[in-house]
């Protein structure tokens, strides 16, 4: 039952999109087709959704591991920035002549970054008992303009004529290709990880299963002896952890180099993937992949139907909504037939 | 030298005033418990509502009145999903900034590059002839000084008006005031729906009025630093207000260092407000009774009464 | 580092150029339509730079009716896609592409070289490469000439410069803004102030306020939203259309202004295209015939007398007699950057680190 509302919610959107498409003047149906297959038609735009699809799934799991015990990480874009600036400093200093720990390092050193900018909300929640939400928030400006002044200041590229650029990353400081001919490297193999140690961590371990406990009810946890401190701190760490090798990803792959804006919001978008995801590995996976979707699809909607670029965020935004409408929709068939009293939702 | 103070005064003021009326908004929400992220994405849509508004018609008022509909309807998305249908919070607001800015940037294509002249009306003329503080009342917007009258208006309502003890219950212990028979749902739609509207008063003030002009990432971020600016206030009014213009005031800070040939990194200082709330939410966090005394204890959550 | 050194790979660029130029590329069939993709970084909603942008490429298809189109994108604000989207547009048939920013320039350095079914341009890019042209305007010569206007407008001598990020164009320009006015009013001081956004209407205006305060009575700036100059008439002074006419806004107090042109870039890339004659360049242009900068208009307060002062100069430009960077000049430091005599070098423009004497504000240390 848990898989119907995200198929509803998919088809509501996609019905959307064809309003919008016939608000345009265009054929919806052909149009809709042109906007969900024309991104994928070759090889290349499929290696294009996986990389664009890579650092989504992988975030996504890592916040997902805090959000189902009910820990809200929503730093997930500072964390990453993170990412850029340690597995940056690494690539930039010793990408020329550190042989072949330069990747391994980098990915660490991004890891660990990222991990460091989520012990600050993990550490204040813990200690302080501040809002890892509010605290997080926080976090994502901070470290934007942290790159900000690095990459407008120290790390601009001497040749550059003062743009706010970083050098090209050494070739021995980017990720492996691994189709010939297209962008697809390894962050790929870092989100399939991810979804498999996400499983495993989750439905496979104790830690999981106290983390799921935790999540569902604090009181319950604590009787059964689970730090909920403990909680927050895998939580966050893992977030943390895999923003920051998404961060990397982006600078050793798509980009080549380290701009002020390196992030382009996946932080953020990853939240959303968690949720379209259930907070299920395997769901966020296909989540991601359809998210990154979108992406490609808004940007060659405005290549061959003329469409505004605004489309993308409507039609990610729009899936949410009805993937949360559906879940209420669902739930209320499920209980209609229960003997429940209407709960305060229905008389509001 | 009072030449140099007054344009500083009339810049911090103006700069604040946005924040004024989201900050509030955005607290009055959060007082009853609910947390709404998406206020980036209403002040667009108010922003751009205001904006074709003054454009048809030329008339503020009406523009700010369209602002304000325009988005609550975004609240009310909000509302729905959030507190009736009980869905993640931060999710559902995030979603909402999202679409919001999305939305905006769709409906305003057909205002791109236009401006908008608002002469001074004749009350800030009329203003400007006041002893004392008419150069700088004469410089204002009234709905800037509308802004000091809502601050009023919610301090009065929140501590000072059986309502307003009601709905700092029901963002403290939603099921206590179920149980006392308060309807709590119904109590948060109308925090939500305030929020949105004020967010909404804010989009206007800086599209219409602020700006004069419709233009992608007009907002650029002030939705979000009036999230941070509820946090920083404690869920105070007195704070959130005062916290208003030092936020704008740490923007004009930093713009007059630089020109005075301070060299402080502008990034340290854009970064400072943000550090600054952390600080804050740790300081009240940490004590037990001054965390009971500020944070709405349900903040965040959703409420069933079934539970 | 990469080893070779930037005049090694000129000449390989050079040398490339010279093979694809090499009279295969085909010329246009008479009936035939010239597809043309133009990506833009930011929202066309810009009124500033992006607004340009796409001033070009409409001109381009005035130029051209129905021989020429254009397929735009804008708000690519993402780097990662620069790639993806440039590959497509040259795969869906555009001859000639386009980039808007150097941001693109990194992805249309890569990409270029193999996608041969097109040619690129990139505005701002830092050099031309193989199959990839640049071009950029010599802005400083327009900044030069309105910092005439405002060396004798000025009655504080202090003149405001609000800045969006500290790019080259930027940097060079708000220096000639200050030697252009110290050229006729040595007394003339300039404050920069960063407003760090490229599209923030509402801090623009806060920098103008924070510049008012300080005394300044004509600012200029580099952001370019008529907001600045809106905000300026509110307080009573002077602002300049700097890369940007806002006349049409700012209807009392905007004192003198210049635009950035870039149809003569468009028009000639696609009309060497068509003809089968494109080869890749670097151009640097200003003032003048085929030029990307063009003075626009005067506010009709400008005294004759300093109208026919800018218009000598900028006659002596376009002839190569005044050269804004010409010695001596000093840094804010008080030391010598360029010897009395001596003129700057182009490369040495762009790549300037310093701001010139008599000019409050920072740079981003390195």
């Amino acid at each position: 039952m848990v898989w119907l509302s995200p198929v509803i919610a998919l088809t509501l959107t996609a019905l959307m999109a064809m309003i919008v498409f016939a608000a345009a003047g265009l054929n919806p149906l052909s149009s809709l087709a042109t906007f969900i297959l024309a991104p994928v038609a070759d090889l290349y735009g499929v290696a294009e959704l996986l990389i664009k699809a890579a650092p989504l799934v992988l975030i996504g799991i890592g916040l997902s591991v805090g959000y189902r015990a009910g820990v809200w990480n929503i730093g997930g874009e500072g964390q990453l920035i993170l990412g850029v600036i340690f597995g940056g400093y690494i690539a930039l200093h010793f990408g020329t002549d550190g042989g072949v720990w330069v990747l391994p390092a980098m990915v660490i050193a991004a890891a660990m970054g990222g991990m460091l900018w989520a012990a600050v909300p993990a550490l204040l929640r813990t200690r302080f008992n501040a809002s890892e939400i509010l605290v997080s928030l926080m976090m994502n400006y901070i470290a934007q303009l942290w790159l900000s002044w690095l990459v407008f200041g120290a790390w601009r590229d001497p040749a550059g004529f003062n743009f706010p650029q970083s050098q090209p990353l050494a070739p021995g400081a980017l990720f492996p290709i691994l189709i010939e001919g297209t962008r697809a490297n390894a962050s790929i193999i870092f989100a399939l990880l991810a979804v498999i140690l996400g499983w495993v961590l989750m439905n496979r371990s104790f830690v999981g299963f106290q983390l799921r406990v935790t999540g569902l009810s604090e009181g319950a946890a604590r009787y059964a002896g689970f730090s909920t401190h403990r909680a927050v701190w895998i939580g966050m760490l893992a977030g943390g952890a895999t923003a920051g090798i998404a961060g990397v990803g982006e600078i050793a792959g798509p980009l080549g180099q380290i701009f002020p804006t390196a992030s382009p919001g996946y932080g953020y978008a990853a939240i959303i993937v968690a949720f379209l995801g259930r907070l299920n590995p395997v769901g966020i996976l296909f989540s991601g992949l359809l998210m990154a979707l979108i992406y490609l699809s808004g940007d060659l909607a405005q290549m061959s139907l003329g469409m505004p670029s605004a489309i993308t965020g409507l039609l990610q935004s729009l899936l949410l909504f009805f993937l949360l409408t559906a879940d209420v929709f669902i739930q209320y068939r499920l209980r209609y037939t229960a003997p429940a009293r209407a709960t305060e939702g229905a008389a509001a | 030298m009072i030449e140099q103070v007054i344009p500083l005064v009339v810049a911090t003021l103006v700069a604040g005033t946005p924040l004024v009326y989201a900050g509030l908004g955005e607290l009055v929400t959060e007082r009853a418990g609910v947390l709404n992220m998406g206020v980036e994405g209403m002040m667009v849509i108010g922003a751009i509502a205001a904006f074709a508004v003054t454009q048809a018609t030329g008339n503020v008022w009406l523009a700010v009145l369209a602002a304000m509909v325009a988005a609550m309807a975004l609240s009310v998305l909000f509302a729905v999903l959030a507190i009736s249908f009980r869905a993640n919070q931060v999710a559902v607001g995030l979603a909402l900034t999202i679409f919001g800015t999305s939305l905006g940037s769709y409906l305003g294509k057909p205002y791109v590059g236009m401006a908008l002249v608002v002469e001074p009306s004749a009350l800030m003329q009329a203003a400007a002839r006041l002893p004392l503080l008419g150069p700088i009342l004469g410089q204002l917007h009234p709905l800037v000084w509308l802004s000091w009258l809502l601050f009023a208006a919610v301090w009065y309502f929140l501590y000072r008006t059986r309502r307003g003890l009601v709905l700092r219950a029901v963002g403290e212990s939603p099921t206590s005031a179920h149980a006392i028979g308060y309807p709590v749902q119904r109590i948060r739609y109308f925090a939500t729906l305030f929020g949105g509207a004020m967010a909404g008063v804010a989009g206007a003030y800086v599209s219409v009025l602020y700006t004069g002009l419709w233009t992608e990432g007009l907002i650029a971020g002030r939705g979000w630093i009036a999230v941070a600016l509820v946090v920083f206030a404690t869920w105070r009014p007195g704070r959130c207000f005062a916290g208003a213009y030092l936020f704008g005031g740490a923007t004009m800070a930093q713009l007059f260092a630089q020109s005075a040939g301070i060299g402080l990194p502008s990034e340290l200082m854009s970064a400072l407000p943000y550090i600054a709330t952390i600080v804050v939410l740790v300081l009240i966090s940490r004590n037990a009774t001054v965390m009971r005394l500020s944070v709405p204890a349900s903040l965040g959550k959703p409420f069933s009464a079934r539970a | 580092m990469p080893s070779f050194s930037r005049r090694d790979f000129l000449k390989t660029a050079a040398a490339t150029s010279l093979a694809s130029a090499g009279g295969w590329q085909p010329a246009l069939a008479a009936d035939e339509v010239l597809k043309v993709g133009v990506i833009h970084m930011g929202a066309i909603s810009d009124t500033g730079w992006e607004h340009y942008q796409a001033e070009a490429w409409h001109a381009l298809e005035k130029a051209y009716p129905g021989k020429v189109k254009v397929t735009m994108l804008e708000n690519i604000s993402q780097i990662q896609d620069c790639e993806r989207l440039f590959r497509q547009l040259s795969t869906q048939g555009n001859k000639l592409i386009f980039g808007t920013t150097f941001s693109q320039y990194a992805s249309l350095k890569k990409l270029a070289p193999s996608l041969t079914g097109s040619h690129f341009e990139c505005c701002a890019g830092i050099e031309p490469g193989p199959n990839l042209g640049v071009f950029e305007a010599r802005h400083y010569e327009g900044t030069y000439l309105t910092g005439i206007a405002a060396g004798r407008m000025t009655k504080s001598n202090i003149l405001g410069w609000v800045g969006a990020f500290p790019v080259p164009q930027v940097i060079y320009g708000l220096n000639a803004f200050l030697l252009g006015a110290r050229s006729v009013n040595p007394a003339a001081t300039l404050k920069v102030v960063w407003a760090n956004a490229w599209v923030d209407p509402a801090k623009e205006r806060d920098a103008v306020a924070a510049l008012v305060a300080q005394g300044a009575d004509v600012v200029s700036g580099s952001p370019n939203s008529p907001v600045q100059g809106l905000a300026a008439e509110e307080k009573g002074i002077w602002s300049i259309g700097s890369t940007g006419d806002f006349s049409a806004y700012v209807k009392k107090k905007q004192l003198v202004s210049f635009e950035l042109d870039w149809s003569s870039a468009h028009i000639n890339a696609a009309k060497a295209v068509m003809d089968g004659t494109w080869k890749p360049e670097g151009r640097w242009r200003g003032l003048g015939e085929g030029g990307y900068v063009k003075m626009t208009t005067n506010t009709p307060e400008l005294p004759a007398s300093v109208a026919a002062e800018m218009k000598a100069a900028e006659a002596d430009i376009i002839a190569g007699k005044l050269k804004p960077f010409t010695g001596p000049i000093k840094d804010q430091a008080g030391t010598q950057k360029v010897a009395a005599g001596s003129t700057l070098a182009d490369n040495d423009i762009k790549g300037m680190t310093w701001l010139v004497e008599g000019v409050q504000g920072t740079l981003p240390k390195t």
